[in-house]
Protein backbone atom coordinates (compact mmCIF):
# COMPACT_ATOMS: atom_id res chain seq x y z
CA UNK A 1 0.00 0.00 0.00
CA UNK A 2 2.79 2.39 0.98
CA UNK A 3 4.71 1.26 -2.08
CA UNK A 4 1.70 2.00 -4.28
CA UNK A 5 1.42 5.52 -2.87
CA UNK A 6 5.14 6.09 -3.31
CA UNK A 7 4.94 4.92 -6.93
CA UNK A 8 2.10 7.27 -7.73
CA UNK A 9 3.91 10.08 -5.98
CA UNK A 10 6.99 9.45 -8.09
CA UNK A 11 4.96 9.42 -11.31
CA UNK A 12 3.23 12.66 -10.32
CA UNK A 13 6.52 14.29 -9.37
CA UNK A 14 8.03 13.32 -12.73
CA UNK A 15 5.04 14.86 -14.51
CA UNK A 16 5.37 18.09 -12.53
CA UNK A 17 9.10 18.27 -13.22
CA UNK A 18 8.53 17.63 -16.91
CA UNK A 19 5.81 20.25 -17.14
CA UNK A 20 7.48 22.91 -15.00
CA UNK A 21 9.60 24.77 -17.59
CA UNK A 22 6.82 24.42 -20.17
CA UNK A 23 4.27 25.99 -17.82
CA UNK A 24 6.67 28.78 -16.97
CA UNK A 25 7.15 29.57 -20.66
CA UNK A 26 3.38 29.59 -21.20
CA UNK A 27 2.97 32.01 -18.29
CA UNK A 28 5.77 34.25 -19.51
CA UNK A 29 3.99 34.69 -22.86
CA UNK A 30 1.43 36.87 -21.10
CA UNK A 31 3.97 39.55 -20.14
CA UNK A 32 3.14 42.98 -21.49
CA UNK A 33 6.71 44.25 -21.40
CA UNK A 34 9.71 43.13 -23.45
CA UNK A 35 11.23 40.95 -20.75
CA UNK A 36 10.34 37.50 -19.53
CA UNK A 37 8.98 37.50 -16.01
CA UNK A 38 7.34 34.75 -14.11
CA UNK A 39 4.74 35.32 -12.81
CA UNK A 40 3.92 37.67 -15.73
CA UNK A 41 3.58 41.40 -15.17
CA UNK A 42 0.34 43.04 -16.39
CA UNK A 43 -0.92 39.97 -18.28
CA UNK A 44 -2.01 40.61 -21.87
CA UNK A 45 -2.66 38.60 -25.02
CA UNK A 46 -1.01 41.21 -27.27
CA UNK A 47 2.02 38.95 -27.88
CA UNK A 48 -0.21 36.36 -29.57
CA UNK A 49 -1.47 38.95 -32.03
CA UNK A 50 2.11 40.00 -32.75
CA UNK A 51 3.32 36.48 -33.37
CA UNK A 52 0.50 35.37 -35.67
CA UNK A 53 -0.49 38.56 -37.47
CA UNK A 54 1.36 41.82 -37.07
CA UNK A 55 5.09 41.16 -36.87
CA UNK A 56 6.28 40.18 -40.34
CA UNK A 57 9.45 38.52 -39.06
CA UNK A 58 7.47 35.95 -37.11
CA UNK A 59 4.72 35.48 -39.69
CA UNK A 60 7.28 34.77 -42.42
CA UNK A 61 9.26 32.48 -40.13
CA UNK A 62 6.15 30.51 -39.23
CA UNK A 63 5.30 30.14 -42.93
CA UNK A 64 8.82 28.84 -43.63
CA UNK A 65 8.62 26.43 -40.71
CA UNK A 66 5.37 24.96 -42.02
CA UNK A 67 6.66 24.62 -45.60
CA UNK A 68 9.96 23.03 -44.54
CA UNK A 69 8.30 20.66 -42.06
CA UNK A 70 5.64 19.35 -44.44
CA UNK A 71 7.85 19.05 -47.53
CA UNK A 72 10.83 17.53 -45.72
CA UNK A 73 8.66 15.01 -43.87
CA UNK A 74 7.01 13.97 -47.17
CA UNK A 75 10.41 13.67 -48.84
CA UNK A 76 11.81 11.70 -45.90
CA UNK A 77 8.93 9.21 -46.17
CA UNK A 78 9.43 8.89 -49.95
CA UNK A 79 13.13 8.09 -49.54
CA UNK A 80 12.66 5.90 -46.47
CA UNK A 81 10.04 3.68 -48.12
CA UNK A 82 12.35 1.94 -50.65
CA UNK A 83 15.02 1.58 -47.95
CA UNK A 84 12.63 -0.06 -45.50
CA UNK A 85 11.05 -2.15 -48.26
CA UNK A 86 14.43 -3.37 -49.51
CA UNK A 87 15.43 -4.26 -45.97
CA UNK A 88 12.24 -6.23 -45.44
CA UNK A 89 11.91 -7.86 -48.88
CA UNK A 90 15.48 -8.77 -49.73
CA UNK A 91 17.38 -8.25 -46.52
CA UNK A 92 21.08 -8.95 -46.82
CA UNK A 93 24.18 -6.94 -46.13
CA UNK A 94 23.66 -4.29 -48.83
CA UNK A 95 20.21 -3.33 -47.61
CA UNK A 96 21.46 -3.16 -44.03
CA UNK A 97 24.36 -0.91 -44.99
CA UNK A 98 21.99 1.32 -46.94
CA UNK A 99 19.59 1.64 -44.01
CA UNK A 100 22.53 2.26 -41.66
CA UNK A 101 23.79 5.07 -43.88
CA UNK A 102 20.30 6.54 -44.00
CA UNK A 103 20.12 6.69 -40.20
CA UNK A 104 23.60 8.09 -39.75
CA UNK A 105 22.72 11.81 -39.87
CA UNK A 106 20.16 11.32 -37.10
CA UNK A 107 22.50 9.33 -34.87
CA UNK A 108 25.50 11.67 -35.00
CA UNK A 109 25.70 15.16 -33.45
CA UNK A 110 23.52 17.48 -35.58
CA UNK A 111 26.09 20.28 -35.47
CA UNK A 112 28.56 18.05 -37.34
CA UNK A 113 26.01 17.12 -40.00
CA UNK A 114 25.00 20.78 -40.27
CA UNK A 115 28.57 21.94 -40.85
CA UNK A 116 29.05 19.20 -43.47
CA UNK A 117 25.86 20.11 -45.31
CA UNK A 118 26.93 23.74 -45.21
CA UNK A 119 30.15 22.82 -47.04
CA UNK A 120 28.29 20.57 -49.48
CA UNK A 121 25.69 23.12 -50.54
CA UNK A 122 28.17 25.96 -50.77
CA UNK A 123 30.29 23.89 -53.20
CA UNK A 124 27.27 23.20 -55.35
CA UNK A 125 26.29 26.83 -55.01
CA UNK A 126 22.78 26.30 -53.70
CA UNK A 127 23.34 27.40 -50.12
CA UNK A 128 20.55 29.50 -48.64
CA UNK A 129 17.56 28.42 -50.71
CA UNK A 130 14.45 27.09 -49.05
CA UNK A 131 14.36 23.81 -50.98
CA UNK A 132 17.91 23.05 -49.82
CA UNK A 133 16.61 23.42 -46.28
CA UNK A 134 13.85 20.95 -47.13
CA UNK A 135 16.29 18.39 -48.56
CA UNK A 136 18.63 18.80 -45.59
CA UNK A 137 15.87 18.13 -43.08
CA UNK A 138 14.64 15.16 -45.11
CA UNK A 139 18.14 13.65 -44.93
CA UNK A 140 18.37 14.37 -41.19
CA UNK A 141 15.01 12.84 -40.25
CA UNK A 142 14.81 9.98 -42.77
CA UNK A 143 15.70 7.61 -39.93
CA UNK A 144 12.30 8.12 -38.26
CA UNK A 145 9.98 6.95 -41.08
CA UNK A 146 12.59 4.27 -41.82
CA UNK A 147 12.07 2.84 -38.34
CA UNK A 148 8.27 3.16 -38.24
CA UNK A 149 7.80 1.72 -41.75
CA UNK A 150 10.09 -1.17 -40.87
CA UNK A 151 7.97 -1.92 -37.80
CA UNK A 152 4.88 -1.76 -40.01
CA UNK A 153 6.30 -4.14 -42.61
CA UNK A 154 7.31 -6.61 -39.92
CA UNK A 155 3.79 -6.59 -38.52
CA UNK A 156 2.24 -7.72 -41.83
CA UNK A 157 0.67 -11.12 -41.48
CA UNK A 158 2.64 -13.45 -43.78
CA UNK A 159 -0.46 -15.58 -44.34
CA UNK A 160 -2.14 -12.62 -46.09
CA UNK A 161 0.76 -12.47 -48.53
CA UNK A 162 0.58 -16.23 -49.14
CA UNK A 163 -3.17 -16.05 -49.63
CA UNK A 164 -2.83 -13.25 -52.14
CA UNK A 165 -0.12 -15.14 -54.01
CA UNK A 166 -2.19 -18.37 -54.11
CA UNK A 167 -5.11 -16.48 -55.57
CA UNK A 168 -2.85 -15.33 -58.36
CA UNK A 169 -2.17 -11.74 -57.37
CA UNK A 170 0.91 -10.27 -59.03
CA UNK A 171 3.59 -8.48 -57.06
CA UNK A 172 2.21 -5.03 -57.71
CA UNK A 173 -1.34 -6.07 -56.82
CA UNK A 174 -0.14 -7.56 -53.52
CA UNK A 175 1.76 -4.38 -52.85
CA UNK A 176 -1.30 -2.22 -53.52
CA UNK A 177 -3.91 -4.34 -51.76
CA UNK A 178 -2.03 -5.91 -48.84
CA UNK A 179 1.28 -4.24 -48.07
CA UNK A 180 0.37 -0.59 -48.60
CA UNK A 181 -2.90 -0.52 -46.60
CA UNK A 182 -1.43 -2.50 -43.70
CA UNK A 183 1.62 -0.25 -43.37
CA UNK A 184 -0.28 3.01 -43.91
CA UNK A 185 -0.67 3.88 -40.19
CA UNK A 186 3.05 3.34 -39.68
CA UNK A 187 3.94 5.44 -42.72
CA UNK A 188 1.73 8.26 -41.48
CA UNK A 189 3.27 8.03 -38.00
CA UNK A 190 6.73 8.24 -39.51
CA UNK A 191 5.63 11.27 -41.49
CA UNK A 192 4.37 12.99 -38.35
CA UNK A 193 7.47 12.18 -36.30
CA UNK A 194 9.64 13.71 -39.02
CA UNK A 195 7.24 16.66 -39.30
CA UNK A 196 7.33 17.55 -35.61
CA UNK A 197 11.09 17.15 -35.30
CA UNK A 198 11.72 19.20 -38.42
CA UNK A 199 9.47 21.89 -37.00
CA UNK A 200 11.64 22.12 -33.89
CA UNK A 201 15.10 21.70 -35.44
CA UNK A 202 17.39 24.71 -35.85
CA UNK A 203 21.10 23.80 -35.80
CA UNK A 204 21.23 22.13 -39.23
CA UNK A 205 18.87 24.81 -40.55
CA UNK A 206 21.23 27.47 -39.24
CA UNK A 207 24.13 26.15 -41.32
CA UNK A 208 22.17 25.50 -44.54
CA UNK A 209 20.05 28.66 -44.52
CA UNK A 210 23.13 30.92 -44.45
CA UNK A 211 21.01 33.68 -42.89
CA UNK A 212 18.97 34.17 -46.08
CA UNK A 213 15.73 32.97 -44.48
CA UNK A 214 14.69 31.64 -41.12
CA UNK A 215 12.23 29.33 -39.49
CA UNK A 216 10.63 30.04 -36.09
CA UNK A 217 13.13 28.09 -33.99
CA UNK A 218 16.02 29.44 -36.08
CA UNK A 219 14.73 32.98 -35.57
CA UNK A 220 14.75 32.42 -31.81
CA UNK A 221 18.21 30.84 -32.00
CA UNK A 222 19.52 33.84 -33.96
CA UNK A 223 18.22 36.33 -31.41
CA UNK A 224 19.51 34.35 -28.41
CA UNK A 225 22.25 36.89 -27.76
CA UNK A 226 19.64 39.57 -27.09
CA UNK A 227 17.78 37.38 -24.63
CA UNK A 228 14.33 35.89 -24.73
CA UNK A 229 11.17 37.92 -25.30
CA UNK A 230 7.52 37.06 -24.52
CA UNK A 231 6.75 36.80 -28.26
CA UNK A 232 9.14 33.84 -28.40
CA UNK A 233 7.17 32.25 -25.59
CA UNK A 234 4.09 32.47 -27.81
CA UNK A 235 6.05 30.51 -30.42
CA UNK A 236 6.84 27.92 -27.75
CA UNK A 237 3.16 27.55 -26.86
CA UNK A 238 2.24 27.15 -30.53
CA UNK A 239 4.83 24.42 -30.97
CA UNK A 240 3.77 22.55 -27.84
CA UNK A 241 0.13 22.61 -28.96
CA UNK A 242 1.11 21.27 -32.39
CA UNK A 243 3.20 18.45 -30.86
CA UNK A 244 0.45 17.41 -28.45
CA UNK A 245 -2.13 17.49 -31.26
CA UNK A 246 0.03 15.43 -33.62
CA UNK A 247 0.99 12.77 -31.08
CA UNK A 248 -2.56 12.54 -29.76
CA UNK A 249 -3.68 11.90 -33.34
CA UNK A 250 -1.05 9.19 -33.71
CA UNK A 251 -2.18 7.65 -30.42
CA UNK A 252 -5.85 7.89 -31.44
CA UNK A 253 -5.55 6.32 -34.90
CA UNK A 254 -2.42 4.27 -34.50
CA UNK A 255 -1.00 1.99 -31.83
CA UNK A 256 1.41 4.30 -30.03
CA UNK A 257 2.69 1.78 -27.45
CA UNK A 258 3.38 -0.68 -30.30
CA UNK A 259 5.18 2.01 -32.32
CA UNK A 260 7.33 2.76 -29.30
CA UNK A 261 8.31 -0.89 -29.04
CA UNK A 262 5.77 -2.58 -26.76
CA UNK A 263 4.39 -6.02 -27.61
CA UNK A 264 1.37 -5.97 -29.95
CA UNK A 265 -1.83 -5.33 -27.96
CA UNK A 266 -3.72 -8.45 -26.93
CA UNK A 267 -7.16 -7.99 -28.38
CA UNK B 1 22.06 -6.24 -57.55
CA UNK B 2 23.76 -9.63 -57.51
CA UNK B 3 21.13 -11.05 -59.86
CA UNK B 4 21.86 -8.41 -62.45
CA UNK B 5 25.58 -8.87 -62.35
CA UNK B 6 25.16 -12.57 -63.16
CA UNK B 7 25.34 -12.66 -67.00
CA UNK B 8 23.84 -16.14 -67.33
CA UNK B 9 20.58 -15.16 -65.68
CA UNK B 10 20.38 -12.02 -67.77
CA UNK B 11 20.92 -13.96 -71.00
CA UNK B 12 18.33 -16.61 -70.20
CA UNK B 13 15.55 -14.40 -68.95
CA UNK B 14 12.70 -13.21 -71.10
CA UNK B 15 12.93 -9.67 -72.50
CA UNK B 16 10.27 -8.32 -70.14
CA UNK B 17 11.95 -9.81 -67.12
CA UNK B 18 15.26 -8.47 -68.34
CA UNK B 19 13.95 -4.92 -68.62
CA UNK B 20 12.41 -5.22 -65.19
CA UNK B 21 15.72 -6.33 -63.75
CA UNK B 22 17.40 -3.39 -65.45
CA UNK B 23 14.75 -1.11 -63.92
CA UNK B 24 15.44 -2.57 -60.53
CA UNK B 25 19.14 -2.03 -60.84
CA UNK B 26 18.61 1.51 -62.06
CA UNK B 27 16.31 2.36 -59.16
CA UNK B 28 18.78 0.73 -56.78
CA UNK B 29 21.58 2.80 -58.25
CA UNK B 30 19.53 5.94 -57.84
CA UNK B 31 18.76 5.20 -54.21
CA UNK B 32 22.37 4.31 -53.43
CA UNK B 33 23.55 7.49 -55.13
CA UNK B 34 21.01 9.56 -53.24
CA UNK B 35 21.86 8.12 -49.85
CA UNK B 36 25.60 8.36 -50.38
CA UNK B 37 25.23 11.95 -51.55
CA UNK B 38 22.90 13.12 -48.77
CA UNK B 39 24.06 11.07 -45.80
CA UNK B 40 27.73 10.31 -46.39
CA UNK B 41 29.21 13.12 -48.50
CA UNK B 42 28.65 15.86 -45.85
CA UNK B 43 30.76 13.87 -43.38
CA UNK B 44 33.38 13.10 -46.04
CA UNK B 45 33.57 16.81 -46.90
CA UNK B 46 34.19 17.78 -43.28
CA UNK B 47 37.12 15.39 -43.18
CA UNK B 48 38.48 16.79 -46.46
CA UNK B 49 38.07 20.42 -45.37
CA UNK B 50 39.73 19.77 -42.02
CA UNK B 51 43.08 19.37 -43.82
CA UNK B 52 42.68 22.72 -45.58
CA UNK B 53 44.25 26.04 -44.65
CA UNK B 54 42.78 29.39 -43.73
CA UNK B 55 43.77 32.36 -45.88
CA UNK B 56 44.21 35.47 -43.75
CA UNK B 57 41.40 37.96 -44.29
CA UNK B 58 39.62 35.75 -46.80
CA UNK B 59 38.11 32.29 -46.64
CA UNK B 60 40.20 29.13 -46.94
CA UNK B 61 41.77 26.81 -49.51
CA UNK B 62 42.22 23.08 -50.00
CA UNK B 63 45.42 21.61 -48.71
CA UNK B 64 46.95 18.79 -46.83
CA UNK B 65 48.26 20.08 -43.58
CA UNK B 66 47.82 18.81 -40.08
CA UNK B 67 48.05 22.30 -38.62
CA UNK B 68 44.38 22.35 -37.60
CA UNK B 69 44.68 19.09 -35.70
CA UNK B 70 47.88 20.27 -34.14
CA UNK B 71 46.06 23.37 -32.93
CA UNK B 72 43.30 21.27 -31.40
CA UNK B 73 45.67 19.02 -29.51
CA UNK B 74 48.59 21.21 -28.47
CA UNK B 75 47.75 24.78 -29.57
CA UNK B 76 48.74 26.97 -32.53
CA UNK B 77 52.22 27.93 -31.25
CA UNK B 78 53.50 24.46 -30.62
CA UNK B 79 56.30 23.57 -29.88
CA UNK B 80 57.25 26.94 -28.31
CA UNK B 81 54.08 27.00 -26.27
CA UNK B 82 51.57 24.29 -25.41
CA UNK B 83 47.91 24.98 -24.66
CA UNK B 84 45.16 22.45 -24.15
CA UNK B 85 42.35 24.95 -24.62
CA UNK B 86 40.49 22.88 -27.22
CA UNK B 87 41.12 19.57 -25.56
CA UNK B 88 39.62 21.16 -22.49
CA UNK B 89 36.48 21.91 -24.53
CA UNK B 90 36.33 18.25 -25.48
CA UNK B 91 36.77 17.34 -21.82
CA UNK B 92 33.78 19.49 -20.87
CA UNK B 93 31.73 17.99 -23.72
CA UNK B 94 32.32 14.56 -22.20
CA UNK B 95 31.95 15.78 -18.62
CA UNK B 96 28.50 17.37 -19.05
CA UNK B 97 27.29 14.54 -21.30
CA UNK B 98 28.29 11.77 -18.87
CA UNK B 99 26.63 13.36 -15.86
CA UNK B 100 23.47 14.43 -17.68
CA UNK B 101 23.06 11.02 -19.36
CA UNK B 102 23.54 9.06 -16.14
CA UNK B 103 21.15 11.28 -14.16
CA UNK B 104 18.52 11.09 -16.90
CA UNK B 105 18.68 7.29 -17.05
CA UNK B 106 18.64 6.92 -13.25
CA UNK B 107 15.46 8.98 -13.04
CA UNK B 108 13.86 7.54 -16.18
CA UNK B 109 14.32 3.91 -15.19
CA UNK B 110 11.95 3.79 -12.16
CA UNK B 111 9.53 6.04 -14.02
CA UNK B 112 9.40 3.80 -17.09
CA UNK B 113 9.10 0.70 -14.95
CA UNK B 114 6.08 2.13 -13.13
CA UNK B 115 4.61 3.50 -16.35
CA UNK B 116 4.72 0.16 -18.15
CA UNK B 117 2.70 -1.33 -15.30
CA UNK B 118 -0.23 0.95 -16.11
CA UNK B 119 -3.09 0.19 -18.50
CA UNK B 120 -2.52 0.48 -22.25
CA UNK B 121 -4.68 3.61 -22.36
CA UNK B 122 -2.78 5.33 -19.58
CA UNK B 123 0.50 4.37 -21.29
CA UNK B 124 -0.71 6.02 -24.49
CA UNK B 125 -1.52 9.24 -22.63
CA UNK B 126 1.89 9.28 -20.95
CA UNK B 127 3.60 8.60 -24.28
CA UNK B 128 1.84 11.58 -25.89
CA UNK B 129 3.04 13.79 -23.04
CA UNK B 130 6.59 12.45 -23.21
CA UNK B 131 6.87 12.58 -26.99
CA UNK B 132 5.61 16.17 -27.01
CA UNK B 133 8.25 17.14 -24.49
CA UNK B 134 10.89 15.15 -26.38
CA UNK B 135 10.23 16.85 -29.69
CA UNK B 136 10.16 20.30 -28.13
CA UNK B 137 13.03 22.34 -29.48
CA UNK B 138 16.10 22.87 -27.34
CA UNK B 139 15.58 26.65 -27.64
CA UNK B 140 12.21 26.42 -25.88
CA UNK B 141 13.47 24.15 -23.11
CA UNK B 142 16.42 26.42 -22.47
CA UNK B 143 13.96 29.34 -22.49
CA UNK B 144 11.90 27.71 -19.74
CA UNK B 145 14.88 26.90 -17.54
CA UNK B 146 16.35 30.32 -18.24
CA UNK B 147 13.26 31.95 -16.73
CA UNK B 148 13.22 29.45 -13.86
CA UNK B 149 16.87 29.90 -12.97
CA UNK B 150 17.39 33.59 -13.74
CA UNK B 151 18.20 35.88 -10.82
CA UNK B 152 15.31 38.30 -11.31
CA UNK B 153 12.52 35.72 -11.33
CA UNK B 154 12.07 32.01 -10.87
CA UNK B 155 13.77 29.87 -8.26
CA UNK B 156 16.15 32.46 -6.73
CA UNK B 157 13.10 34.67 -6.14
CA UNK B 158 11.26 31.74 -4.57
CA UNK B 159 14.25 31.09 -2.32
CA UNK B 160 14.28 34.69 -1.19
CA UNK B 161 10.52 35.17 -0.75
CA UNK B 162 10.00 31.97 1.22
CA UNK B 163 12.87 32.82 3.52
CA UNK B 164 14.87 29.83 2.36
CA UNK B 165 17.84 32.08 1.62
CA UNK B 166 17.74 33.55 5.13
CA UNK B 167 17.51 30.05 6.59
CA UNK B 168 20.46 28.86 4.48
CA UNK B 169 22.49 31.81 5.76
CA UNK B 170 21.52 30.99 9.35
CA UNK B 171 22.64 27.36 9.22
CA UNK B 172 25.80 28.32 7.34
CA UNK B 173 25.15 26.32 4.17
CA UNK B 174 25.03 29.54 2.21
CA UNK B 175 28.80 29.82 2.37
CA UNK B 176 29.14 26.31 0.98
CA UNK B 177 26.88 27.29 -1.91
CA UNK B 178 29.05 30.34 -2.52
CA UNK B 179 32.11 28.14 -2.64
CA UNK B 180 30.41 26.03 -5.27
CA UNK B 181 29.56 29.16 -7.26
CA UNK B 182 25.84 28.77 -6.68
CA UNK B 183 25.33 31.99 -4.75
CA UNK B 184 26.30 35.66 -4.86
CA UNK B 185 26.57 37.70 -1.62
CA UNK B 186 22.83 38.48 -1.56
CA UNK B 187 21.02 35.37 -2.79
CA UNK B 188 21.45 32.01 -4.47
CA UNK B 189 22.25 32.10 -8.19
CA UNK B 190 22.16 29.26 -10.70
CA UNK B 191 23.29 31.02 -13.85
CA UNK B 192 25.94 30.35 -15.02
CA UNK B 193 26.99 27.10 -13.43
CA UNK B 194 27.77 23.46 -14.06
CA UNK B 195 24.63 22.68 -12.04
CA UNK B 196 22.33 24.60 -14.43
CA UNK B 197 24.03 23.08 -17.49
CA UNK B 198 23.76 19.50 -16.30
CA UNK B 199 20.21 20.03 -15.02
CA UNK B 200 18.99 21.37 -18.37
CA UNK B 201 20.85 18.74 -20.34
CA UNK B 202 19.43 15.88 -18.30
CA UNK B 203 15.95 17.39 -18.60
CA UNK B 204 16.56 17.53 -22.36
CA UNK B 205 17.26 13.79 -22.65
CA UNK B 206 15.00 12.43 -19.91
CA UNK B 207 12.11 11.80 -22.37
CA UNK B 208 14.56 10.08 -24.74
CA UNK B 209 15.64 7.85 -21.88
CA UNK B 210 12.02 6.86 -21.22
CA UNK B 211 11.44 6.11 -24.92
CA UNK B 212 14.63 4.01 -25.07
CA UNK B 213 13.83 2.04 -21.92
CA UNK B 214 10.18 1.57 -22.84
CA UNK B 215 10.58 -1.45 -25.20
CA UNK B 216 12.69 -3.67 -22.89
CA UNK B 217 10.65 -2.80 -19.80
CA UNK B 218 7.24 -3.23 -21.44
CA UNK B 219 8.30 -6.58 -22.93
CA UNK B 220 9.68 -7.82 -19.64
CA UNK B 221 8.00 -10.95 -18.38
CA UNK B 222 5.94 -9.81 -15.40
CA UNK B 223 5.17 -13.38 -14.34
CA UNK B 224 8.77 -13.72 -13.18
CA UNK B 225 8.27 -10.80 -10.83
CA UNK B 226 5.00 -12.26 -9.55
CA UNK B 227 6.70 -15.61 -9.02
CA UNK B 228 9.44 -13.98 -7.01
CA UNK B 229 6.87 -12.09 -4.97
CA UNK B 230 4.83 -15.18 -4.15
CA UNK B 231 8.01 -16.84 -2.99
CA UNK B 232 8.32 -14.05 -0.47
CA UNK B 233 10.84 -11.70 -2.06
CA UNK B 234 10.50 -8.09 -0.99
CA UNK B 235 10.33 -5.27 -3.55
CA UNK B 236 14.04 -4.47 -3.26
CA UNK B 237 15.04 -8.09 -3.65
CA UNK B 238 12.83 -8.36 -6.75
CA UNK B 239 14.42 -5.24 -8.16
CA UNK B 240 17.95 -6.49 -7.48
CA UNK B 241 17.61 -10.12 -8.50
CA UNK B 242 14.93 -10.14 -11.23
CA UNK B 243 14.43 -6.74 -12.87
CA UNK B 244 17.89 -5.20 -12.89
CA UNK B 245 19.72 -8.23 -14.34
CA UNK B 246 17.25 -8.46 -17.22
CA UNK B 247 17.57 -4.77 -18.20
CA UNK B 248 21.22 -4.22 -17.38
CA UNK B 249 22.28 -3.98 -21.02
CA UNK B 250 19.39 -1.77 -22.22
CA UNK B 251 20.17 0.57 -19.35
CA UNK B 252 23.78 0.81 -20.39
CA UNK B 253 22.87 1.12 -24.07
CA UNK B 254 20.43 3.96 -23.35
CA UNK B 255 23.04 5.83 -21.32
CA UNK B 256 25.49 5.49 -24.18
CA UNK B 257 23.04 6.78 -26.81
CA UNK B 258 22.02 9.76 -24.66
CA UNK B 259 25.66 10.49 -24.03
CA UNK B 260 26.35 10.65 -27.79
CA UNK B 261 23.29 12.80 -28.30
CA UNK B 262 24.43 15.22 -25.59
CA UNK B 263 27.87 15.69 -27.18
CA UNK B 264 26.15 17.86 -29.80
CA UNK B 265 24.11 20.08 -27.48
CA UNK B 266 24.73 23.71 -28.26
CA UNK B 267 22.15 26.13 -26.84
CA UNK B 268 22.00 24.76 -23.29
CA UNK B 269 25.79 24.93 -22.97
CA UNK B 270 26.17 28.38 -24.51
CA UNK B 271 23.47 29.82 -22.22
CA UNK B 272 24.15 28.00 -18.93
CA UNK B 273 27.84 27.07 -18.89
CA UNK B 274 30.52 29.43 -17.63
CA UNK B 275 32.62 31.03 -20.39
CA UNK B 276 35.70 29.04 -19.38
CA UNK B 277 33.76 25.77 -19.44
CA UNK B 278 32.31 25.68 -22.94
CA UNK B 279 32.20 22.52 -25.04
CA UNK B 280 33.54 21.43 -28.40
CA UNK B 281 30.15 21.87 -30.09
CA UNK B 282 30.30 25.55 -29.11
CA UNK B 283 33.84 25.99 -30.43
CA UNK B 284 32.92 24.24 -33.70
CA UNK B 285 30.10 26.72 -34.09
CA UNK B 286 32.24 29.76 -33.36
CA UNK B 287 34.98 28.60 -35.72
CA UNK B 288 32.65 27.92 -38.65
CA UNK B 289 30.09 30.69 -38.37
CA UNK B 290 30.82 32.67 -35.24
CA UNK B 291 33.49 35.18 -34.31
CA UNK B 292 36.68 33.49 -35.49
CA UNK B 293 35.62 32.31 -38.98
CA UNK B 294 38.13 29.56 -39.62
CA UNK B 295 36.26 26.81 -41.44
CA UNK B 296 39.10 24.24 -41.68
CA UNK B 297 39.80 24.57 -37.95
CA UNK B 298 36.09 24.17 -37.19
CA UNK B 299 36.02 21.13 -39.46
CA UNK B 300 38.97 19.58 -37.62
CA UNK B 301 37.14 19.96 -34.32
CA UNK B 302 33.97 18.57 -35.91
CA UNK B 303 35.98 15.52 -37.06
CA UNK B 304 37.20 14.93 -33.52
CA UNK B 305 33.63 15.25 -32.22
CA UNK B 306 32.50 12.88 -34.98
CA UNK B 307 35.16 10.30 -34.09
CA UNK B 308 34.30 10.53 -30.39
CA UNK B 309 30.59 10.04 -31.12
CA UNK B 310 31.24 7.17 -33.57
CA UNK B 311 33.47 5.31 -31.14
CA UNK B 312 30.73 5.29 -28.52
CA UNK B 313 28.02 4.40 -31.06
CA UNK B 314 30.04 1.45 -32.36
CA UNK B 315 30.70 0.37 -28.80
CA UNK B 316 26.96 0.49 -28.10
CA UNK B 317 26.17 -1.50 -31.27
CA UNK B 318 28.70 -4.13 -30.36
CA UNK B 319 27.28 -4.45 -26.86
CA UNK B 320 23.69 -4.71 -28.03
CA UNK B 321 24.71 -7.40 -30.51
CA UNK B 322 26.41 -9.30 -27.72
CA UNK B 323 23.32 -8.85 -25.60
CA UNK B 324 21.00 -10.36 -28.22
CA UNK B 325 23.40 -13.19 -29.05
Amino acid sequence: MILRTLSNLFLALSAVMLALPILVVCGAALNSGRSMFFPPKEPTLARFKEFFFTETVWVTALGNSVIVAFCSAALAVLVAWPLAYGLWKQGGKAAQVLAGLGSMPFALPPIVFGVGLGFLWSFIGTLGTLWIGIISHAALFMALPLVTISIGLQSIDRSHLDAAATMGATGSVVFRTVILPQTMPYTVSGFFFALVLSFNEFIVMFFVSASSYSTVTLQIFNSLRNGYTPTMAVAAITFIVISVAVFSAVARWGDLPRLMGAEPAKS
Amino acid sequence: MSAVSDPEILANSAPTARSRLADLSLSQLVIWGLILFLCLSPFALIIAVSFGEKIEGASWEWGFSLVNYQRVFVGANWPEEVTFLYLQNLYYSLYYAVFAAVIAVLLAFPFTYLMTGLSRRAQSAWLVFILSSLSLSEVFIVMGWDVLLSNRSGLPMVFKETGLTAWLKEVGWFDTLREWGLANPRNVKFKTSVFATVLTMSYLVWPYAVILLYPPLSRMDRSMIEAAQTMGAGPWTVMRTVILPSVRLPLFGATLLLFVFLLGVYVAVSVFAEPAKQTMAVSVYSAVRGATLNAPFGAAQAVILLITASVFLVLGQWMSRRASA
